[in-house]
């Protein structure tokens, strides 16, 4: 297994689960990948990259026993926006939120309840689709072909509302999407900002609308709250489910960096690490994006260039950045002064569509946003084992930060500090104390996201989550269904479907492949 | 007195009405179609705007038209003719050089190889090649009436198979290509085929023309195809109507006519009657009512559930929904009378037969359309110029022109002014500002000039946001869901005997004459049931 990020790690538990002898193989001397807790500065320690968790699937967190081996999601209580003069605050209990929206409108109070009903019957209507290898449309085979007949079945069976707003859901932009609902600026704004995370496209740009769902699912899981923060930071849950691989009997090394495929023919017999070591296996299965595993990993020549032209036209586009504080109080904003509960949740700067918009055409002409989009969370508040007593942590979750700058430059040290300096000035001025709190900041430009974690161009998703790239078209057309071009060298990392968060689907789903195939060659 | 009767009244006489009402009167029924307004041709309109000179107004090219529509309606025989230039398009520069796309893309590639890009000769031709393989699947899905995905029948399933056919037609990776780029962006599609900018700005704008999207907005990538239907390839089409699009509207009501169909201009129909659930006729705004058994309406679908129909027949959801549809309008048009051939630097005569492209590069057209984005008329717009009159001198007096300027992007909810004289002259002023640099001296030629904002489209056409294409072409609002989902299949709130058959309905807007051709064959495909049933409910109001 190369990588042992979550899902490397996962799919490595579920292949250990079922007999094999597995071996997962991590460049750095930590597990997680972009799921990882570091201690950046003394007694500071950071979800440096992911910081919350979303849609960790239940069937994971279940079959491979999560909790008994130290998982556990600490609630993350609610969105706070602060605007110049006054905030919109929702939290988990509906009828506080129903009361808060009243306050800007009884029309949207109104609305978010029949609203939040719906989405959460479209969130079970295509939850299935989480759990799905998609099919090759370019051949018909009935097996693969048969959940998503199911699908259209259930599709048939809905109330005919739902259909249409399933359609509206995968094909229309978040803030078009919400302007049917609802009219709160600040509303729409950070309901609609979801839509876009990770992604290289504004909350008018069609297709953002589908992501909405992801944060009605989180409900009907059950399991776990849509929206969490793991005790000891995300890469709790690595090591979490790093213990459950162990457990069960996988090999997990670290600091032990794949230089190379080992290829005879069109077959893939192993790796050659860094240290010149060969680690030779039956299977690969490689949890990186298809970058660095067809072009850094896959010696030349082993591939049909036509193949390795589609690996160069799939769009990674980094376009979010990540600033990582350590403080010596808590912020205090301006239209809501105090340590309230308001600083439990998320806070989320986004008090309009077009704010974010405009830092969307930032990025489209080539710089970072000078009033970026911040998704903020003190993660001190419902964990102080983060920090020294009295200190917090404060995490930022910025965007747009473009990977390709204009005019061909390139992110450099000073722009780094330009970058977080933007993201200070944002925060200031809603909590203006924030500067004197300040007693380290980490600043991650896509570029370093890419160094330090080998997602090409700094996407978190290991590619953009974009209509062309998702279900059977990620990563590549004709290749959606986990496996490559070289025989026994499989993927199943977020570039696979389903992609993108602490999810784990495509761990699960690659390693379940992987056992299909295996049992199909037994059985030949 | 006993209402005057018909067995189909069409709603407005824009060239989908005037086609559905002829293949409707060529197979039997006795049809009537009533134009509020004094003249037939809807949006195909033209106006005198200097003595002798009278200009379109809005669409002048027929690119578009669907050659099975002049075919079964001898369009030909009255006397509509096609002419279409060996230019495409020509665009400029903002360094000073220019491209040319030709009729002929060899010719086009040959050209390329100057360019600072050379590889894009081959690149272009091969984007060319491409767009023409799915073209022919594209063109089959805009003639095909949109499966009901809710309750499909045994004639959905019979569409699907078709369709299955034309996409197994395409090939094993044709069809994995077609359903990758399919929900593209026109900037990614454009940009992963050709490197240099100004060639993927004129091939790009494609996806956008008359669309509140900009060249990165996902369903881009679909327009352009859509748009290649027509043929053309990577370039598209560039066709005038000899004599100017009053040539096309002659020709659609000669052939209405001729099959026996009546047409009624100023005859404004303010409201269609229903009762139980079915169509009774169409009441005039001069209080003057008309029974029939089937009402197609050519307005928008907004202004038809909206504003001609019963709230009640329309129910509170759908009525809702309606309100929902998205029609953005953001195109102005431009229409320039000149005392003289403006001198387009780097471009011969031939090269101006085309259309005139001002979209230096995707970033220029992108930038254009985040000024809508708030409200605001573009500051640089992308522009489409054209002078119909060079390729047919009989539209202007010998050494007049006449140009044509579509303009994006000019958003009907303008934030900070509202659409007056002013902002009218705004857009006229950007328009030649914008063209002044590439046509020294074309300012001075200029002898009068008419502006038509989407204020205006709205006002005076009747379209919904001012919207051209009767609601936005977007992903949302396409082929089983255009209009809207449940009510794709040109039978309309489902009340027996209503019709949607204008650009509001697939395959969507244009000079197509393709909804008016799907919406007539859907009528007639049920004629028979709603007439007998027509027959029955008539029978009242007449003792009445």
């Amino acid at each position: 297994m190369i990588g042992g990020g979550h899902n490397g790690l996962v799919a490595a538990a579920y292949l250990a689960r079922a007999g094999l002898k597995v071996v997962v193989l991590e460049r750095r001397h930590v597990l997680g990948g972009a799921a990882v807790t570091e201690e950046v500065f003394p007694g500071f320690r950071f979800s440096v990259a992911s910081y919350v968790v979303s849609l960790l699937r239940p069937e994971i967190v279940r079959e491979l026993a999560l909790p008994r081996h130290g998982l556990e999601i600490l609630p993350l209580d609610g969105t706070f926006t602060p605007l110049e003069d006054d905030y919109l605050w929702r939290v988990n209990d509906h009828g506080r939120t129903v009361r808060e929206l009243r306050r800007w409108s009884p029309s949207d109070a109104e609305a978010y309840e029949d609203y939040s009903r719906l989405m959460v019957e479209m969130a079970r209507f295509v939850k299935p689709i989480l759990s799905m290898a998609p099919p090759d449309p370019g051949r018909f085979h009935p097996r693969e072909w048969l959940p998503v007949a199911r699908l259209g079945r259930d599709f048939k069976n809905l109330p005919s509302e739902q259909q249409t707003v399933f359609v509206q859901l995968m094909t229309m932009s978040a803030a078009d999407f919400l302007d049917q609902w609802f009219e709160t600026d600040p509303l729409k704004a950070t309901m609609s900002a979801s839509g876009i995370i990770g992604t290289f496209q504004g909350v008018r740009s069609p297709g953002t609308a589908y992501v909405l769902l992801h944060h009605y699912m989180g409900e009907i899981d059950g399991v776990l709250r849509a929206w969490g923060i793991p005790r000891g930071g995300t890469g709790a849950v690595s090591n979490s489910i790093a213990e459950a691989a162990r457990s069960l009997g996988v090999e997990i090394r670290t600091e032990a960096p794949v230089e190379q495929l080992l290829i005879h023919g069109d077959e893939v017999t192993g790796v050659v690490l860094g240290s010149g070591e060969e680690v030779t296996a039956r299977l690969t299965l490689s949890s990186l994006d298809p970058r660095q595993t067809f072009d850094r990993l896959t010696p030349a020549g082993h591939l049909d260039p036509a193949f390795l032209e589609e690996v160069g036209r799939y769009r990674y586009r980094g376009s979010s950045g990540k600033v990582n504080l350590a403080l010596d109080g808590l912020p205090d904003f301006t239209c809501l002064p105090g340590a309230g509960d308001h600083l439990r949740g998320a806070i989320s700067f986004s008090p309009g569509v077009d704010y974010l918009e405009v830092a969307y055409d930032d990025a489209k002409s080539g710089r970072f946003s000078r009033r970026p989009y911040i998704d903020m969370v003190i993660p001190t508040l419902v964990d102080p084992s983060m920090a020294p007593p009295g200190k917090h942590v404060l995490s930022c979750f910025v965007q747009y930060a473009p990977y390709h700058l204009a005019d061909g430059d390139e992110w450099d040290d000073a722009r780094r500090e330009a970058f977080g300096d933007a993201v200070i000035d944002t925060i200031a001025e809603r909590a203006p104390n924030i500067r004197e709190l300040i007693l380290h900041r980490q600043v991650l430009t896509p570029r370093d996201i890419e160094e330090r974690f080998g997602l090409s161009e700094g996407n978190i998703f290991q590619g953009e989550l974009s209509l062309e790239q998702l279900f059977f078209n990620r990563p590549l057309p004709g290749w959606a269904r986990y496996r490559t071009p070289l025989r026994n060298l499989w993927m199943c990392g977020s570039a696979t479907h389903p992609g993108g968060g602490i999810m784990g689907a495509s761990g699960r789903l690659g390693a379940l492949q992987v056992l299909r195939s295996l049992r199909a060659r037994k059985a030949a | 007195m006993a209402a005057e009767r018909y067995d189909a009244v069409v709603v407005g006489a824009g060239h989908n009405g005037l086609v559905t009402a002829a293949y409707l009167a060529k197979a039997g029924p006795r049809t009537l179609v009533l134009e509020r307004r004094s003249r037939a041709g809807g949006p195909l309109a033209t106006e005198e705007l200097a003595p002798g000179v009278r200009a379109p107004l809005l669409a002048d090219g027929v690119g578009g038209l669907q050659s099975g529509v002049v075919a079964d309606l001898g369009l030909r025989a009255h006397g509509f003719h096609a002419l279409e230039p060996d230019t495409v398009a020509w665009a400029p520069s903002t360094d000073g050089t220019s491209l040319t796309l030709w009729r002929d893309p060899v010719r086009t590639a040959t050209e390329l190889r100057a360019r600072p890009d050379p590889r894009d000769a081959e690149a272009f031709l091969e984007l060319d090649r491409r767009v023409r393989s799915l073209a022919g699947f594209v063109a089959r899905l805009q003639a095909s009436e949109p499966p009901d995905l809710g309750s499909p029948s045994l004639a959905d399933a019979g569409t699907g198979v078709t369709l299955l056919n034309a996409l197994r037609r395409l090939g094993r990776e044709q069809l994995r290509e077609a359903l990758r780029v399919l929900p593209m962006s026109v900037a990614d599609l454009v940009g992963e085929a050709v490197e240099d900018e100004l060639l993927r700005g004129v091939l790009g704008v494609r996806g956008v023309r008359y669309s509140a999207m900009g060249p990165r907005s996902a369903g881009t990538a679909l327009n352009f195809l859509w748009d290649s239907a027509a043929g053309g390839g990577a370039a598209g089409r560039t066709v005038f109507a000899r004599g100017g699009p009053d040539a096309l509207v002659n020709a659609l009501l000669a052939a209405a006519r001729r099959h026996g169909a009546t047409v009624r201009c100023d005859a404004e129909v303010a409201a269609i009657r229903t009762r139980d659930g079915a169509v009774e006729g169409v009441a005039l705004a001069s209080g003057e009512e008309i029974d029939a058994g089937v009402v197609a309406s050519s307005a928008d679908p907004k202004r038809t559930l909206l504003g001609l129909l019963d709230p009640a027949e329309v129910g509170p959801t759908l009525g809702w929904r309606a309100e929902h549809i998205r029609a953005p309008g953001v195109v102005a048009k431009v229409t320039l009378v000149l005392d003289g051939l403006p001198t387009f630097g780097g471009a011969d005569e031939e090269r101006l037969r085309g259309r005139i492209v001002v979209a230096p590069s995707l970033d220029h057209v992108e930038r254009a359309f985040n000024d809508s984005k708030y409200g605001r008329i573009s500051g640089e717009p992308y522009l489409e110029a054209s002078i119909p009159s060079l390729s047919d001198p009989s539209l202007a007096p010998e050494g007049t022109h006449v140009m044509g300027v579509l303009f994006q992007y000019a958003p009907h909810d303008l934030r900070e002014a509202a659409w007056n004289q002013a902002a009218n002259d705004r857009v006229a002023d950007a328009a030649v500002r914008t063209l002044e640099v590439h046509a020294p001296g074309l300012t001075e030629r200029i002898v009068a000039r008419r502006v038509v904002t989407p204020a205006e489209l709205e006002q005076d056409y009747g379209l919904s946001g001012g919207h051209p294409m009767h609601g936005e072409h977007a992903l949302d609002q396409f082929f089983a869901w255009r209009p809207l989902l449940g009510h794709a299949r040109y039978r309309l709130a489902g009340i027996r005997g209503l019709y949607l058959c204008g650009a509001g309905a697939h395959p969507g807007g244009g000079i197509t004459g393709g909804p008016g051709r799907n919406a007539a064959r859907a009528i007639l495909a049920d004629l028979p049931r709603t007439r007998r049933l027509g027959a029955r409910r008539s029978r009242p109001s007449r003792v009445g």
